[in-house]
Order: C-alpha cells, then structure tokens, then sequence
C-alpha cells in the first residue's frame, strides 16, 4: 500500500506543479482607474444570431464613455439556473449576473454571499442610476438592510389578470367586467365547453389567492392579505379550501385539461386553443400579448389594485459578483446602461436602421432583421427611457408610473425569511409540497379527500416548528420597521 | 435503443424425425423462444417507429388527439421547420461529428495504450497504475472542481476540446481493454516476437493492435455512443451558439419547455420566447435526425462488437 500512495502522491506533485504552471500565466485583470476594464456579464435569454454586431456597437459606445467593454454570455431559459450555480460555486471569476426570484435566486445567493453589497458602490458610482429607480425598489430588494442587485425599473406591484379570447368573448356575447371571483367565471367555461370543440376552456392556471408567500406560491407558507398579520399554513385557510373545491369542480367537468398536473403543455399563445388564462399584467399588456399571438386578446383583473411582492421587487435583477476584480467599473456600467437612452435602446433594439428605424414622430418600428436580435426587454434593464413603438399610446410610461403609485405594499416587503434554524423542516415540507401540491392547484384530486392528508404529512414533517421560526423571524423584522 | 440481434439457431428444413439432434429444440419451446425474442425485438424497435410516425403527423392533429399511430393527417412540416433552422442545426452536426470522430480516435489511443502498459507483467508499476485508475472509478471530486480545473485551469471554455478532453479516458474501458490484451495476445507471440528483433512500439503496433480490433471495435463504438450522446459538458462550458453539439441543442429545447411549464406566469412578458420553442413534431424530427446516424452505423461494429466481448482473438 505505501508504494501505491507514494506513486499516487508524486502524481499529484506532478499535476499540481503543472497546474500551477499554467494559471501563473494568466494575466491579472487590470482596473486602475484610466485603464481600459472588460467585464464579463452573464444574462438570461436565447442566444441571438446578431448578438455580436449589437456588442460590437455596445461596446464601441461604452469604451469611449466609461473606458470598458462587455462580454456578454447569453444563457438559454432553461439552463440558467444550473449553468450559473456551478459558475458561482467553482468561485469562477465574472462581474455582473441577472439574478431573480424565479432563475439564478437572489436572495440564496445574497445570502451565500456570492453577490457583492452594493449600498455603497451605488452612492459612490451610481448616483444617475439611484434617482432613476422607483424607491419601492430599493427598499423591497433589500435584504436585512443590505441591497446586493439592482433592480430593473419597471412595473413594480404585481396584478393578475384573466385573459380571454376575444373573438369567443365576442361569439357568444360574455359580460368579463362582471367577474369578481373564479367562481363567476363558470357559466362562460361551460358554454365554452359545450359549443367549442378544441378548445379547452381555461388554461392551466391557480385562481388568486389572497396571500402574501413567504417562500413560493406552492409553498404551505403566507401571510393573508387581509386579516391577522402573521404567518399561516395556507392549506388549512377557508380562502384556499375554496379555491380548491372550484378547481376540483372545473376539473371534473372538463374545463381544466386532464392531465393538467403532468402536462408539459406550454399553453403558447400563438396557438389558438385556450379561452381563458392568467397572465401577470402591467400597462397595456393586452396589445403586447395580441400582438405575440396574432389575435385579440381582452383582460379582467382578478384583484383591485396591484400588490407590491418580494417576487414582484425582485423579478428582475443584475447582480455584481463578489469574484469581480472591477466592481466600480461595473457599477458604473449598470449605471449608464440604465440611464443612457442611447445604450439602452441600442442593448434592447439592436442597430438603428438595421434593426428597427426611427420614424420621423419621433416613434420606432422594427425592421425584418429584428428577428435576429430579440433579447428579453425585461431583463435588461430600466423600461422607462424605452423609444415608443409607434403603435403604442402615448402615456405608456405615464401610465406605468400610476399603475406604480397604484400598488399596495404586501405586509411582508423587504422581509426575506433564513430558513437556516430549520433547514431540515423547510426541507421535508418541500418533498410533502411537490408530492401534493401540483395535483391539488390543478384540481386532479378531491381536496376533501386529500387536504386533511396534505396537512398530516406536512404536520409531520414538522410544520409547526417551522411556522414559529418563521413568525420568530418576521416579529423581529417588523419591530425594526 | 437497438439491440444487438440474437443470431437465431438455424434448423435445418428436412429434418426427419430418424435423425435425433441434441440441440434439436423442440417445437414448442422454439415457438415461444422465437415470439418472445420477437417480442421483444419488436419493443425495442417500436418507440423509434413512433417517433418516427410523430415527426410526420400534422401538428394541429397533435394539438388536438395527442399521438396516434395512424394520424390523420401526415405532413413534412417539421423537417420544412428544421430546414428553416438549418444553418444552426448544421452547424451542430458538424460540431457533434468533429467531436465524436476526433474524440474516439483520442480516446481510443489513449486508452488502448494505457490499458496495454497495465496488461503486461514486465510493467513494475503496473498494479499501482491499475489502481491509480481503478480509484476514479469509485470516487471522483464531484461537479465543482471539475469544473474548476476544466475552465480556471485548462480553458477549456468555449472551445472543442472541452467536449473531447472530459471523456477522453474512461476507466472502466481500460479495464475492459486490459483484461482483452491479457486474454487475447499471449505472452508467447511478444516473446517471438522480441527474439526477432522488433522494438516494443513495433510490437505493439503491427502484433498487439491488430489481434486486438475487435476489442478496440467495442470501445470505439462505446466513445462514438459516448460523444454522440454527450450534452451535458456542453451546457457546462459552452456558450458560444457555433460550437453547440447537437444532443445539446435538443436539451436546451426541452429545458426550456420545462422552464416555461414551472414559470407559466412570465411567458407574457417574455416577447418571442414563446415562438422560439419548436412544437412536438418538430421536436420528433429532431430526435429522428440525431439519432439516424448512429443507428445506421451501428451495423458496422456489431460484427466486432460480439467478439470483443466475448471471445478473444487468438486460441491456444
């Protein structure tokens, strides 16, 4: 055996003096204030075949203002989130990531401390870039005090809308402004049912539920809107019982699909096959939504006014690693990228006259190479200083800053609950939750039957523990309030 | 998955009852034998046929019945939606041919020279270079290190040979490989062979080599299937769309099917997200072509693949 770890320990010798061989040659980064910076951003989206050229521009542009050029990587939907946590693990070094609640999680990664804290660095070189920023923003992406993204300027509350067909809205004359609950909703999905072959009445999608989630919105976890404002097991609130006695109903009378809790059925809206749906709304979502399907769409709101979410702040968000060697530099990148009209629309729209042209109003209009060059809008960066399509109104951005002014606070902004104390607990009500939940919210089982069961097994895997930490938590935060 | 198929005892027509034959089966037994092997011949051939059949059903009539054997309507859609999208498909067929060709040569050479350094008994270190080996086989340092070393070390990002180098060597092959030299080229033949002179590379490779082929067959095609297969080494280190393999591309299609399943509320405001995602037909015909080209060249290893992994090439 000695022989074996002698020659297995000269072979590590070996490699690791190879090894070190090679990375000594790397050259550091440099980032002294003159010198000229490349930063490298990772950024979710499919990889567009023009993505050089608009680069190209980008960075001409962002040389000659703050001396520094972008790498941009562009990682496809699905494989962001798995790409960016071995990126982030392996210590890997890069300078700016999008991060969300729903891809590349933010508050994990704040929390691990992948991310730098950029209080600072913003005051310091991101003045333009904090006034340009809804307030509601900063506060709510802070995490125990401490901001580690900036936030993309945009709708800030989130609202629920049903999304009809209007062309069957229309056939078979439907009142949508009268329906106030999912259970109004019923008359039409029968009509729908019966005189409409091949289309399914309602997408697969869960009614409101007037709760403010703690964890994700399948999670046992919320605060109820209205009423006492602490931390309750959704599952055992009336409000959720009936939400799932309607989904059971419309379930057995076929207007959800049957196979809704196992379908991979994307529900695209360019395919006509759908009456009803639930979408997230911001102002004048319709006539982006009609236009990706190709025909017309109306929308009924599905609660008063817009609410205000942790998922809702932190829906879209660039990050500064804390591997950066140039975190200066990019935040002065974020800054300009979010103020700078130029940029902006150059790093969204691609090449003026090539991409999209301006039109002697003043408005835009994209041109057929558009198609090589389609990057989420959202994602990037601040919506407000966007060019105006020359179909859309006038008060776009208006409109979006009352729909903003609109939005309610939820009761647990800025709260971002650490799970550590009972990792084990949250842990075993995730495995409950996944082996319940799907099959419950699209209305595949009897909740009669099944929620007195989901709540035993998540009783047992320790729910009671985690609910006190949590409300443990959230009293001392709100006492700092 | 095809099978290697089951060589069927032939039975000779005029058989008469006089001439007893031991190993004769009986009418019965052959009977069942022969529908089961069907059977199950038919069970491994048939998810192909199927995705073959959806490929070529209309995509209104999938939306509408779901898959059918005898659809409705037939149509060559989805290839006119592949040919539209041909010059990234295209161009990921030649990166996951470019990787599957140089990547079984280097992966065939090195393994069939590590395996024949371990397989002779002159070789003093050799129980520690079998073990050096044998050892990855039980434990490896996990997905983070290896990355580490695969792009901080090497830099291999965003190149070919971050698809190539990681699956370059394979233990169990080299064990399998060793055990072949150990059973296939007896010490006797090197042995004449060195009285007449010849240097150990010369052994090696006009002796040893070719009594080996069909063992270097077996593992060929093993790498072939390895390389062809591969997507996940892509989704690690490449992000440059021109260097996609093709399985890769074929992934990243259903991710982001199952990205949009769990995040049905952002697919509104993700403006051409929805568009970019082939439909099921499309997708079929994706799988049809990554898969034809392997399936038809399997033919040519199965000869060697039988006899690499069950007789050696010499009798003594």
């Amino acid at each position: 055996m000695k022989k074996i770890f002698l020659v297995l320990f000269s072979c590590l010798l070996l490699l690791s003096g190879v090894l070190a061989g090679c990375s000594s040659n790397e050259s550091e980064a440099g980032g002294k204030d003159g010198e000229e910076v490349k930063l490298t951003w990772y950024m979710i989206g499919t990889p567009q075949k023009d993505m050089n050229k608009v680069m190209e521009e980008v960075n001409k542009y962002t040389k000659k203002k703050i001396n520094t050029t972008i790498d941009l990587k562009m990682i496809d939907w699905g494989d962001y989130d798995k790409k960016m946590q071995v990126v982030i693990a392996s210590g890997e070094p890069y300078d700016i990531a999008f991060t969300a609640s729903w891809a590349n999680n933010y508050v994990l990664n704040a929390r691990k401390g992948a991310f730098k804290e950029l209080d600072q660095l913003m005051d310091e070189h991101g003045k333009e870039l904090k006034g340009a920023l809804d307030p509601a923003f900063l506060e709510g992406a802070k995490i125990d005090g401490k901001l580690y993204a900036v936030p993309t300027n945009k709708e800030v509350g989130q609202q629920g809308v049903y999304v009809f067909n209007k062309r069957l809205v229309d056939k078979y004359k439907f009142d949508i402004q009268s329906i106030k609950s999912f259970e109004d909703l019923e008359p039409m999905l029968q009509t729908i049912k019966e005189k409409e072959s091949g289309i399914q009445p309602m997408t697969t999608f869960t009614p409101h539920a007037p709760f403010d989630y703690i964890l994700d919105d399948k999670m046992p976890f919320a605060v109820p809107l209205e009423g006492e404002n602490k931390i309750v097991n959704v599952y055992e609130t009336d409000e959720m019982k009936q939400n799932l006695d309607t989904l059971h109903k419309y379930y057995k009378a076929g207007y959800i699909k049957s196979d809704a809790a196992t379908s991979k059925e994307p529900w695209a809206l360019d395919v006509e096959n759908w009456f009803v749906r639930k979408e997230l709304y911001q102002p004048y979502a319709e006539n982006i939504w009609s236009r990706n399907a190709g025909y017309e769409l109306v929308v009924q709101p599905m609660h008063e006014s817009p609410i205000t979410f942790n998922n809702s702040v932190t829906g879209s968000m660039q990050a500064i690693s804390a591997t950066s060697k140039n975190p200066e530099r990019a935040m002065e990148f974020l800054n300009l990228l979010n103020t700078d009209e130029y940029l902006r629309n150059l790093m969204d729209k691609g090449i003026e006259g090539e991409h999209y042209e301006k039109l002697d109003n003043g408005r835009i209009k994209d041109l057929p190479a558009r198609k090589n060059y389609t990057v989420p809008s959202f994602a990037l960066g601040n919506q407000f200083i966007l060019d105006l399509y020359e179909e859309d109104s006038d008060d776009k951005w208006e409109k979006f800053e009352e729909f903003n002014n609109q939005s309610d606070d939820a009761p647990t902004l800025g709260f971002y609950f650490d799970p550590k104390p009972v990792r084990t607990e949250i842990a075993a009500i995730s495995n409950v939750t996944s082996e319940f939940a799907q099959a419950l919210l699209t209305g595949s089982v009897n909740p009669d039957e099944y929620l007195p069961k989901f709540n035993k097994k998540l009783k047992e895997a320790g729910l009671d523990k985690a609910l006190d930490e949590m409300n443990k938590q959230y009293e001392e935060w709100k006492k700092k309030q | 998955m095809l099978k290697p198929a089951v060589p069927s005892k032939k039975v000779p027509k005029a058989v008469k009852k006089k001439n007893y034959n031991p190993h004769q089966l009986g009418k019965k037994a052959n009977a069942i034998l022969n529908t089961m092997l069907a059977v199950f011949a038919f069970s491994c051939v048939f998810p192909f046929l199927y995705v073959i059949i959806i490929s070529l059903t209309d995509e209104s009539v999938l939306e509408k019945n779901g898959f059918s054997l005898l659809p409705e309507t037939w149509s060559f859609e989805a290839y006119q939606f592949l040919w539209a999208i041909k010059s990234q498909l295209l161009q990921s067929y030649m990166i996951t041919i470019a990787v599957t060709v140089l990547g079984t040569i280097i992966s065939v050479f090195t393994i069939a020279f590590y395996a024949y350094a371990i397989s002779r008994p002159q070789f003093k270190f050799r129980k520690q270079f079998t073990f050096f080996a044998f050892f990855t086989m039980l434990f490896n340092g996990g997905l983070v290190p290896f990355y580490i070393v695969a792009t901080q070390v090497l830099h291999l990002r965003d190149t070919i040979w971050a698809l190539i180098l990681p699956m370059a060597v394979n233990a169990f092959y080299i064990l399998i490989m060793r055990t072949f030299f150990q059973r296939s080229v007896p010490e006797s033949i090197l042995e004449s062979a060195r009285i007449d002179g010849a240097s150990e590379l010369r052994i090696y490779f006009q002796i040893v080599l070719p009594l080996s082929l069909p063992g270097l067959a077996t593992i060929a095609l093993f790498s072939t299937l390895g390389y062809w297969n591969d997507w996940f080494n892509a989704l690690l280190f490449i992000d440059n769309p021109a260097l996609v393999p093709l399985q890769s591309l074929l992934m990243k299609i259903e991710n982001t099917l199952e990205f949009i399943r769990q995040n049905t509320l952002l697919t509104g405001s993700v403006k051409g997200i929805m568009q970019s995602v082939p439909k099921d037909a499309a997708k079929m015909a994706m799988v049809v072509i990554a898969t034809l080209p392997i399936a038809v060249s399997y033919p040519f290893f199965q000869r060697y693949f039988i006899q690499g992994l069950t007789i050696g090439g010499v009798k003594e």
